[in-house]
């Protein structure tokens, strides 16, 4: 088997996690416009949820998800009406500085209430590798794959088929006209929000296994999903998934080529590569770079 | 005579759509020409076109003898092209005699000397009483009002009027008539789009009419009541009057 | 979010009593002479890092609003262009034997193009996607300097030799360097006054609020806003080297971080964007506050001082979007109401 091809599969896998964790940030840029500069945040606090209960009630974290993705839920609503709300008819740096201020808020009360070590999760399923066809693979990373596509199409579907689905796209393709058609575009919101927090707290209890959770974990992933969002088009989900794979494959190859510090450098560089020739990402409408919206 | 404003089969397609088709028309030094058509008939695009908001598809457009066809708007207002917008784009941080100031600034290099400008200004736009008023208190009406206020702190040689009348009353819009009536005079050559027909008709000896992206007419007003391509394309259009 | 407008009943040859555009106001004076004050006056070495800090920081919010606040380029990556100064100034420095004096200005022209290249580049994106990118530049200019060990010493570091004397631009004395902090304030806030009274200030607004409105009047946008980010980089690298002659260590890590580059865009968030005053209220609150936490709470309590200042920012944001000089500004507008 070649290194190239095992380290292929590696990034596909690792940036299909990556691309789970983002899909919540794609989702509320899409609908409300707005980035959330806590995303990563939200993620820490659901890893610590998602390690506590396996450290102190012994629940790995794949059954966590029942407790954690609703308590997550919950969460979003709670920041959505207090900090987001009053902030979505103020200058859009309100909501910036806003979502700033709750990062460091949450990152220190952290930092306070728990120790800055690294807390790690014992390994759920034998620690050993799985063989997957010609490659070899940690069977959290695989499954936690399957659960990123999974929830693509998952969403995909909601989005298509359901009534909450078509309401969520008018939102997103004009918000006015949506609310003259009679729908509810301020719940709209506040759903969406949720359940992109719910979605980190999926990724969370998926990244666990795979992860080390501290106090500032977020700030390493926060950047990770922004490149993501916008190089696969902000607002878009199926460009999440495609992003995360490709930062998740650049990642993986250079990281074993050049250097691992030089892997996070690349994707920066890629990031800005695909601002300026296509700010709209790959999967973004173009000429949406100003407030990207996508279907 | 040349001309001021020199336009040529200018073209610009949307994707298949043709908002403005193969349009030719030429405006001399001190004319005032009306600009009218039913909704969609292409008139902001050709705004746009002339102001450097956009770059066309094809055609030329020739101001004060110089080629100038995708030139930027901050190279149309140093070349004295002045425009107004149909929905109004204030500077919201700025007060209404900054907001005045601002345009004056193109040619007055200090900020005091600029602020004299706006208040002569105003006052011939009427905005006299507002020049403290922070923008985001003023009605629309009043906004339009300033956005003409804005185009004249320029001093431009051309003026490009996108519907200033919507939102006045009868008597403001004799004023506003009377103001413009008055720019030929001052050196300012005018095109005007306008909704508010019973002024621009009253007043534009000459009127170009839009329908579709083509220019249908281009004649005196008593000429273009009987125009049938005129009539048919207003035929059914609820034309405001104010 | 600006300091109050320019009125047609501005009385010239009166003294303001708050802070206006183009004018230099009581307030204003007062400040100057308390910062005088505290500079002369002996204290303790402890509150004099505090009033070093303050002064520093006071000049890099001024230089970051440059970019921020008038020109509406919201950066979260200030810290690279204060790291781009920081770096050069030391290393010309430590391997050329150029004196930090001259170096500084070396250090802000290179912050200077890194921020005229990335406007540029940058040039069509608007909001969060601006936003996203200068963080992502910052983050490359970080990893590059933790990388590139043989220039900057990379992740152990880079030390300026102790060694006082004028020309080294090192000092026994901490009132020496709370003068030369209070200078590089002053200098800054010169500048941004000038800026906003003047015609290249209005144009800047103008771009900001309505960048279609300000072309159709004659501004060049893109020319206006890469100009206000060089000054703004060129000040925040020349920050940056009077930072590595005061502290004598620099390293990626803390120098070119996402924390340093929040830091800059919050002060004038906090003291009010888009104003002069603003950012100086911002720093004299927040830099002597979260000494003060830090001190008080200590290892036990670390993150306090940033959790509440945290918290703060949410609170402030929401609900006193114009910051401390907003405030000032309404309570000198409901006083103003009372008399004619």
């Amino acid at each position: 088997m070649t290194t190239v091809g095992q380290l292929v599969f590696s990034g596909l896998l690792i940036g299909g996690i990556y691309a789970l964790m983002s899909i919540g940030l794609t989702l509320i840029f899409g609908v409300l416009r707005i980035v959330n500069f806590a995303h990563g945040e939200f993620l820490m606090v659901a890893m610590y949820g998602a390690w506590a209960m396996t450290r102190y009630l012994g629940l790995n974290p794949y059954y966590s998800i029942v407790a954690i993705v609703p308590a997550m839920f919950l969460f979003g609503i709670v920041v959505h009406r207090l900090i987001v709300m009053p902030a979505l008819d103020k200058p859009h740096l309100v909501v910036v500085f806003a979502t700033m201020g709750l990062s460091i808020l949450m990152q220190n009360v952290a930092l306070m209430a728990l120790s800055a070590d690294l807390q790690d999760v014992p390994p759920i399923l034998g620690g050993r590798s799985f063989t997957f066809g010609p490659f070899y693979a940690k069977p959290e990373l695989l499954i936690g794959f399957a659960v990123a596509v999974a929830c693509t199409l998952g969403l995909r579907f909601m989005l298509q088929a359901t009534y909450l689905g078509k309401a969520i796209r008018a939102t997103v393709q004009d918000g006015e006209a949506a609310q003259l058609m009679g729908v509810p575009v301020p719940r709209i919101f506040l759903i969406t929000f949720a359940a992109g927090s719910a979605l980190v707290g999926l990724s969370a209890c998926i990244m666990t296994p795979l992860f080390s959770v501290f106090p500032t974990v977020g700030l390493n992933f926060v950047l990770i999903a922004f490149v993501i969002v916008v190089l696969g088009g902000m607002g878009s989900i199926e460009g999440a998934l495609l992003g995360g794979i490709c930062i998740g494959i650049v990642q993986s190859l250079s990281s074993y080529y050049i250097a691992p510090a030089f892997g996070q450098m690349f994707f920066f560089m890629l990031f800005l590569l695909v601002m300026i020739f296509r700010p709209a990402g790959l999967l973004g409408r173009k000429g949406e770079a100003t407030l990207g919206i996508n279907d | 005579m040349t001309a001021l404003l020199e336009v040529r089969q200018l073209t610009r397609t949307f994707g298949a759509l043709a908002a403005v088709a193969g349009v030719s028309f030429s405006v001399r030094q001190g004319e005032l020409v009306g600009l009218i058509g039913p909704n969609g008939a292409g008139k902001s695009t050709l705004y746009n076109l002339i102001a450097g908001a956009i770059a066309p598809t094809s055609g030329e457009i020739v101001f004060k003898d110089r080629p100038v066809a995708g030139w930027k708007p901050y190279q149309a207002a140093r070349a004295g092209v002045a425009r107004t917008f149909q929905i109004p784009k204030p500077y919201r941080h700025l007060s209404v005699l900054e907001n005045v100031a601002l345009s004056a600034m193109l040619h007055d290099r200090t900020v005091a000397a600029a602020c004299g400008s706006a208040q002569a200004i105003l006052a011939d736009v009427g905005l006299a009483d507002y020049v403290d008023a922070p923008v985001g208190n003023l009605t629309v009406g009043l906004l339009k009002r300033l956005e003409v206020a804005r185009a004249l702190a320029l001093r431009p040689s051309l003026v490009l009027f996108d519907e200033i009348m919507a939102g006045l009353t009868p008597s403001e819009v004799r004023g506003m008539t009377n103001l413009v009536a008055g720019l030929p005079a001052r050196g300012i050559t005018v095109i005007w789009v306008e909704h508010v027909l019973y002024a621009i008709m009253k007043t534009a000896p000459r009127i170009m009419v839009l329908h579709r992206g083509e220019l249908i007419a281009d004649a005196a007003p008593e000429v273009l009541v009987k125009d049938p391509a005129v009539i048919k394309a207003y035929l059914g259009e609820e034309t405001s009057l104010a | 979010m600006d300091a109050a407008p320019l009125t047609s009943k501005r009385r010239t040859g009166r003294w303001r009593l708050l802070p206006e555009r183009g004018t230099i106001s009581l307030f204003e004076l007062l400040l100057l002479a308390i910062c005088l004050v505290l500079v002369a006056v002996p204290l303790p070495q402890y509150l004099q890092d505090v009033l070093i800090q303050t002064f520093l920081w006071a000049g890099l919010a001024l230089a970051w609003n440059i970019a921020g606040g008038f020109a509406g380029l919201i950066s979260f990556g200030h810290a690279a262009f204060f790291g781009i100064g920081a770096y050069t100034s030391s290393i010309l420095a430590a391997n050329y034997g150029l004196t930090p004096w001259i170096g500084l200005w070396i250090g802000g022209a290179l912050a200077a193009a890194f921020g005229a290249v990335l406007t540029l580049v940058c040039a069509r994106l608007r909001g969060p996607f601006f936003i996203l990118s200068t963080l992502a530049a910052a983050e490359v200019v970080r990893i590059a300097a933790l990388n590139w060990a043989a220039l900057t010493g990379g992740a152990e570091g880079f030390s300026i030799l102790p060694i006082a004397s004028i020309a080294n631009m090192v000092f026994e004395s901490k009132t020496t360097y709370a003068a030369l902090m209070l200078g590089y304030f002053l200098l800054i806030y010169a500048i941004t006054k000038a800026v906003e009274g003047s015609r290249y200030g209005y144009y800047l607004f103008a771009a900001r609020d309505d960048e279609e409105a300000a072309s159709a009047a004659g501004v060049n946008p893109l020319l206006a806003r890469t100009g206000a980010m060089c000054l703004s980089a060129f000040l925040a690298g020349i920050g940056g080297s009077l930072f590595a002659q005061y502290f004598l260590f620099l390293d990626p890590t803390h120098v070119i971080s996402p924390e340093l580059s929040f830091q800059f865009a919050l002060l004038p968030a906090l003291g009010g964007l888009g104003t002069a005053i603003g950012p100086v209220l911002g720093s004299f609150v927040i830099t002597p506050l979260s000494e003060l936490l830090r001190s008080y709470f200590g290892g036990a309590g670390a993150g306090l001082h940033l959790a509440i200042y945290g918290a703060v920012l949410v609170v402030v944001m929401l609900y006193f979007p114009s910051g401390i000089a907003g405030a000032l500004q309404r309570l000198a507008e409901r006083g103003r109401k009372g008399a004619p």
